[in-house]
């Protein structure tokens, strides 16, 4: 019966792609081609109403071939991406921009940014939300090809300048593609997402033409706007371009404000914390502190030589003026159950030793004051340096001897 | 990557005893023909309830039916006759109920069945009351049952993580790890093996064993300031071992817990030593802490996102050792232990964000730390995401994965900083096993590095393992698609040598091993197997090549050794390992097994010529020969030399009655010979045109007469070509000589032979008796020796060669 035979078939397509699967993941390219070949016939008999249809079968595992098979071309591989257009109307674009990072790959950025247009130009029915994004996003490409070419004629002109003549057909060009560029990026930084890199592009292009009200504009959108998942990239390069643009202290400190909420154990966390330590007020001082801190709780930072040196420092500070040490005992209050096996286990103070002595002198200071001068980590290092005869490990003794009471103070 | 060997090899010997393969679907599903094509058209399979509450009843009588069954046994009438007119008015005919319901039985299945009236009746009346657990409760609870067991086959959660875990050596020591894994029947026992990583990882010395009060579901373990920490879940129960770095040191178990709820997650901090994370069925996370105890961190039965059905729960931990994450089927959240009912955020959700698919759900998430502080893993049936903790809910990359069953097991192998990481993936059912390898976190965008890569399964060596006998291929193909039930893998480097061993548990306990050797270390290998090779049926294992015979070699020896032990492990029959025993109270009456009431004659003489030597202080040199118990004596066998025919013509020749007894011989056998013959021919000519008559009539027939040939063949062809010297001699059992002492005397030859197998052709009745008159004539001469022991055995079989 005809049931039957639909039946047999679709076992006979799921049993083809099963083979043409274990092909690919054995790295088999040129049976799974062979398999392929046969796997086409399925659609003849489109029935299927699954997610991904043979058709969209075909162009994904067709590239994966064509990709890695020893004996395909580049012309081979631009012929079988027509087909695939022609092959499934719905899918158009999304094979287009697929054909497209392809070239790029191959560094035919001409022949990419060709098909970028055509792609552009194409009309199909009604257009769906589905489309007018990935028509969006085959614009935004195009204009990010658009800002290579860009920077690629500013690079040039740049040279001339200094050769002293200026050429004007360049700086022409160099324009248009400016315009061409700045459109197609604009319109792709209104959708929310996560567009690191239009953005980036964008405020760089905005940036050479002086128009830095745009581009902040555009920056505090990307990092403000709710509508846009948290991005903390888009506070770094909010505060990186106020940062070229010297803006006040406090500014930049609010930018890393957020950042400091957003993700603790961010690198610029370094940054905020010497610029908070150098701050007159005691508020942002306090603050200074508290980022450090939590900055070090994170594993990633557990060696981090730096962030330890700045925590000694601003430690240090506070024990010898005798001042705020109640800033010490609340930041210590809810690490000191784990801090000590965190950080300050003998096994760390061994290897840390082996590793980096500048970094367990930090630590060693750190730990000292926190945790008195029995604890096991400040021993061992002391112990260590005091035998090897470095100076600065002798100083540190004795600091931590002299302010052993402070730890009782902290801890009490 | 390159796979080194054409297959998984097995790591460790098979465990002692034999493993019980859990259900399959055959088992608990409905199994008819008819059914089968009911449900092609619709979706969904059919529990077979009424077999399995059948089993139940048969299973557990007592508890089913016990007291009642006492009380009503005198209204039940169990025989085939009828009943009396006075018994008839209170007692039930249970035969015919029973002829009711096999009838039902082969009925089973088909559409219009009709109870038959009796069986409703019967169950009108007594279903309330007859079985001791209310049938409705019974019913429910083992259709509860019956529903957890399939969706446990469909996909069974409680094996998430894996149970397989992999100690790596210490830094600039030997290069011996140590493999935690279970083992024994009921995988309750826990094994730290030490392996010596060589070409083929070795199992040295015997392993560090902890029995343990369940099955173990899962084993996972972390490295903490040059200490191994191991936490091990069952279903009520969670460990804690601590081994100490030093090589050899023994694993120190530290605490156990006890949940109401089974736990579905045990994972161990890597940031601090003695800390595990714990989720329980109820949707409770706790954090353990072996100093401080347990912390409960979160008790939420609905899951986070949208609600969906499975208690599953799951939790880890994060770059920051005091925020956990905690996920259900949904999605992830991360955890503030400090101060968990306020600060959380959401990490992953199953939804548009990362672009899932419709009834997409996690299946496994696992922290990354090892490859980059803030990378998180999390698989769902379909796809595969890695996620940054500093950009939530956007994943960093996805990939389909397109494995066939949800991947439970992950592995990362972190590489160098630049380098690319190694993430396998295991699925349990189907023991799939796919490496991927993945780039990027820090200062570059994630993606994908190369191509993702099938490892080989357990159950791929099947085919290059020798063909053995049914049975044992049977069991061999049984224990080797067994579920995987665990995945662990090390990074070896040695010089420019770059190579993976991955380990894979299966859930019979087998620990299976492959080594990949990295492509670009050596370029200059040629290529180990082309695409060819590798087709079903080849076995390179075995074949041993000469580019590296040593490793192959050492395979295929490991295989052997393998094979060997889990067929001697398998042998016996597992159940009835103990010999069955007979009573003999009732093979014999008491009469029987009492002994004669006075001592003997027998007894009394020689009781009294012991007595007589002790008075005289002498030897008792022989007894009587009176005394003698005639048995065993030699001299009983003498008239055994009576079927000679030399003997039995010279007993007739001093008789004086030779000439009649020769007379006797010649024409009766003559007579009788022939008429066999003629006998034989006529069926042989039935036989044929029978056959051209009706080919499946003939079919039965000759099946029949099959079988009487190869019943009647057997000893009578052994017998006469008997060696002399027998090794038998032991084997037969007492009864066996006595029938065939017929046949190994002297006369025996064709024309017997050929009588006896007719009579057992079906030849008529009246042919019959002359034929057994016949051989009456053989079977009078020699007169059977009453109870021959070994020794005589050998003796019977002297004059039958010496016949010949």
């Amino acid at each position: 019966s005809s049931h039957e035979h639909k039946l047999n078939f679709r076992k006979s397509k799921e049993e083809c792609l099963s083979y043409i699967q274990d092909a690919l993941l054995q790295q088999q390219w040129k049976r799974a081609a062979e398999f392929l070949t046969c796997y086409v016939e399925s659609l003849e008999k489109d029935y299927s109403r699954e997610l991904i249809g043979p058709s969209e079968m075909i162009w994904r595992i067709g590239t994966e071939i064509l990709w890695h098979h020893s004996q395909s071309s580049m012309k081979e591989f631009n012929c079988f991406m027509e087909q695939m257009k022609t092959l499934g109307v719905k899918r158009y674009l999304k094979v287009c921009l697929e054909h497209v990072f392809h070239l790029l790959c191959n560094g035919q950025i001409d022949e990419a940014y060709q098909n970028l247009s055509l792609a552009e130009s194409w009309r199909f029915g009604e257009q769906t939300a589905i489309q007018d994004k990935e028509m969006k996003l085959i614009e935004a490409y195009r204009g990010l090809l658009d800002y290579y070419s860009w920077s690629k004629q500013k690079n040039i002109l740049l040279e001339h300048s200094e050769d002293g003549f200026s050429d004007l057909a360049v700086e022409q060009e160099m324009h248009s593609y400016f315009r061409k560029a700045a459109v197609n990026l604009k319109e792709i930084i209104k959708i929310p997402g996560v567009w690191d890199v239009f953005v980036k592009c964008y405020v760089d292009l905005l940036e050479f033409y002086g128009d830095h009200n745009e581009a902040r504009q555009v920056l505090n959108e990307y990092a403000y706007n709710s509508k846009f998942p948290a991005n903390p990239n888009a506070h770094v390069y909010l505060y990186q371009f106020l940062k070229r643009q010297g803006e006040s202290k406090k500014s930049l400190i609010s930018a890393l404000k957020i950042l400091h909420d957003i993700v603790p154990s961010h690198e610029l966390m370094i940054d905020f914390n010497t610029m908070l330590q150098k701050s007159k007020k005691r508020k942002k001082r306090r603050l200074g502190l508290e980022v450090i801190f939590a900055a070090l709780d994170y594993a990633g930072w557990k060696e981090n030589a730096k962030a330890w040196s700045c925590l000694a420092r601003q430690v240090k500070q506070i024990v010898i003026s005798e001042k705020h040490l109640d800033w010490i005992k609340q930041e210590w209050n809810s690490r000191k159950d784990w801090w000590p096996a965190f950080h300050f286990s003998r096994y760390l103070a061994k290897r840390n030793w082996q590793e980096n002595k500048s970094l367990s002198y930090e630590k060693a200071l750190v730990a000292g004051i926190l945790l008195g001068k029995d604890c096991k980590y400040f021993k061992y290092v002391s112990h260590r340096g005091c035998k090897t005869q470095l100076k600065r490990f002798r100083m540190l003794k004795k600091f931590v001897n002299r302010h052993n009471p402070v730890y009782l103070r902290i801890s009490g | 990557w390159e796979a080194a060997d054409a297959a998984a090899v097995p790591v460790l010997l098979p465990s002692a005893g034999c493993w019980i393969p859990s259900p399959a679907p055959q088992d608990i599903l409905y199994r008819s023909g008819l059914c089968k094509k009911l449900r092609a058209g619709k979706s969904g399979a059919t529990l077979d309830f009424a077999r399995q509450l059948g089993h139940f009843f048969v299973d557990h009588p007592e508890d089913a039916f016990g007291s009642l069954g006492q009380l009503l046994h005198k209204n039940f009438h169990l025989g085939n006759s009828k009943l009396k007119r006075p018994a008839r008015n209170s007692t039930i005919r249970m035969t015919a109920l029973v002829e009711d319901i096999d009838r039902l039985e082969a009925r089973r299945g088909c559409p219009r069945q009709h109870l038959a009236s009796r069986l409703r009746w019967f169950s009108h009346l007594c279903r309330d009351w007859l079985f001791e657990v209310p049938l409705g409760l019974l019913a429910d609870c083992l259709h509860e049952e019956l529903m957890q067991q399939w969706s446990n086959l469909l996909f069974d959660d409680s094996l998430t993580g894996g149970a397989l875990a992999w100690l790596p050596p210490q830094d600039g020591g030997t290069p011996m790890g140590r493999l935690v894994h279970p083992g024994g029947q009921a995988m309750n026992h826990l094994y730290f093996q030490d392996v010596v990583l060589e070409e083929l990882p070795r199992a040295r010395g015997s392993p560090a064993q902890f029995e343990l009060s369940g099955r173990v579901r899962q084993v996972a373990a972390a490295r903490v300031d040059g200490e191994d920490f191991v936490g091990v879940r069952s279903d009520y129960h969670c460990g804690v071992w601590r081994v100490p770095g030093r090589t050899g040191a023994a694993p120190i178990p530290l605490q156990v817990i006890h949940t109401d709820m089974p736990a579905s997650c045990l994972t161990v901090s890597p940031h601090l030593p003695g800390e595990l994370s714990v989720c329980t069925q109820s949707g409770t996370v706790y954090l353990w802490n072996v100093g401080t105890g347990l912390q409960q961190l979160r008790h939420d039965p609905q899951t986070m996102f949208f609600r969906d059905h499975s208690p599953w729960r799951w939790s880890d931990f994060t770059a920051h050792p005091r925020v956990l994450s905690c996920a259900d089927r949904t999605g992830l959240q991360c955890l503030d232990a400090r101060a968990p009912k306020k600060c959380h955020f959401d990490l992953f959700k199953v939804g548009e964000e990362a672009g899932c698919q419709q009834g997409e759900r996690v299946v496994l998430p696992m922290y990354l730390g090892r490859a980059h502080p803030s990378q998180y893993l999390v698989t769902t049936q379909f796809s595969v995401y890695v996620l940054d903790e500093r950009l939530p809910l956007v994943p960093v990359l996805k990939w389909p994965h397109m494995m066939k069953a949800p991947p439970l097991f992950a592995h990362l192998m972190p590489g160098n900083p630049g380098r690319s990481h190694q993430v396998l993936l295991g699925a349990s059912r189907t023991q799939e096993l796919l490496l991927l390898q993945y780039r990027g976190g820090g200062q570059s965008a994630c993606q994908l590095a190369g191509t993702p890569q099938k490892l080989h399964s357990i159950g791929g060596c099947l085919q290059h393992l020798p063909t053995q006998l049914p049975h044992r291929q049977h069991l061999l193909q049984q224990r080797l698609a067994a579920p995987a039930a665990g995945l662990a893998a090390t990074l070896q480097e040695d010089g420019p040598h770059k190579s993976m061993l991955v380990f894979q548990l299966s859930e019979a306990g087998d620990v299976f091993c492959q080594r990949l050797t990295h492509k670009a270390a050596q370029p200059s290998a040629p290529p180990l197997r082309d695409e060819a090779t590798t087709a079903p049926g080849s076995s390179p294992l075995f074949e041993a090549p000469a580019s590296s015979p040593q490793g192959l070699g050492a395979a295929a020896l490991r295989y052997r050794r393998w094979l060997r032990a889990l067929f001697r492990a398998c042998r016996e029959p597992p159940r009835h390992t103990w010999h069955p025993s007979l009573s003999q109270r009732r093979l014999f009456t008491r009469r029987d097994l009492q002994g004669p009431a006075g001592p003997s004659n027998l007894q009394r003489q020689v009781r009294q010529q012991l007595h007589q030597a002790m008075q005289e202080g002498g030897l008792i040199q022989r007894w009587e020969p009176s005394a003698v118990p005639p048995p065993p004596l030699p001299q009983t066998l003498e008239p055994a030399e009576g079927p000679d025919p030399l003997s039995a013509r010279l007993t007739a020749a001093w008789a004086g009655d030779w000439e009649q007894w020769w007379e006797e011989r010649t024409d009766f056998s003559m007579a009788q010979r022939r008429r066999a013959l003629r006998e034989r021919r006529r069926r042989q000519k039935r036989a044929r045109g029978c056959r051209s008559l009706s080919a499946s009539f003939t079919s039965s027939l000759t099946y029949q007469s099959e079988l009487s040939e190869l019943s009647d063949a057997g000893p009578p062809l052994l017998s006469p070509g008997r060696p002399p010297i027998l090794s038998q001699e032991s084997s037969p059992p007492a009864g066996s000589p006595a029938v065939r002492s017929p046949l190994t005397s002297p006369a025996p030859d064709e024309a017997l032979l050929s009588s006896q197998s007719l009579r057992c052709r079906g030849i008529p009745k009246e042919r019959r008796k002359t034929l057994r008159d016949y051989l009456s004539v053989w079977a009078e001469g020699p007169p059977e020796p009453p109870e021959p022991s070994g020794s005589q055995a050998s003796q019977l079989c002297i004059p039958s060669s010496q016949s010949q």
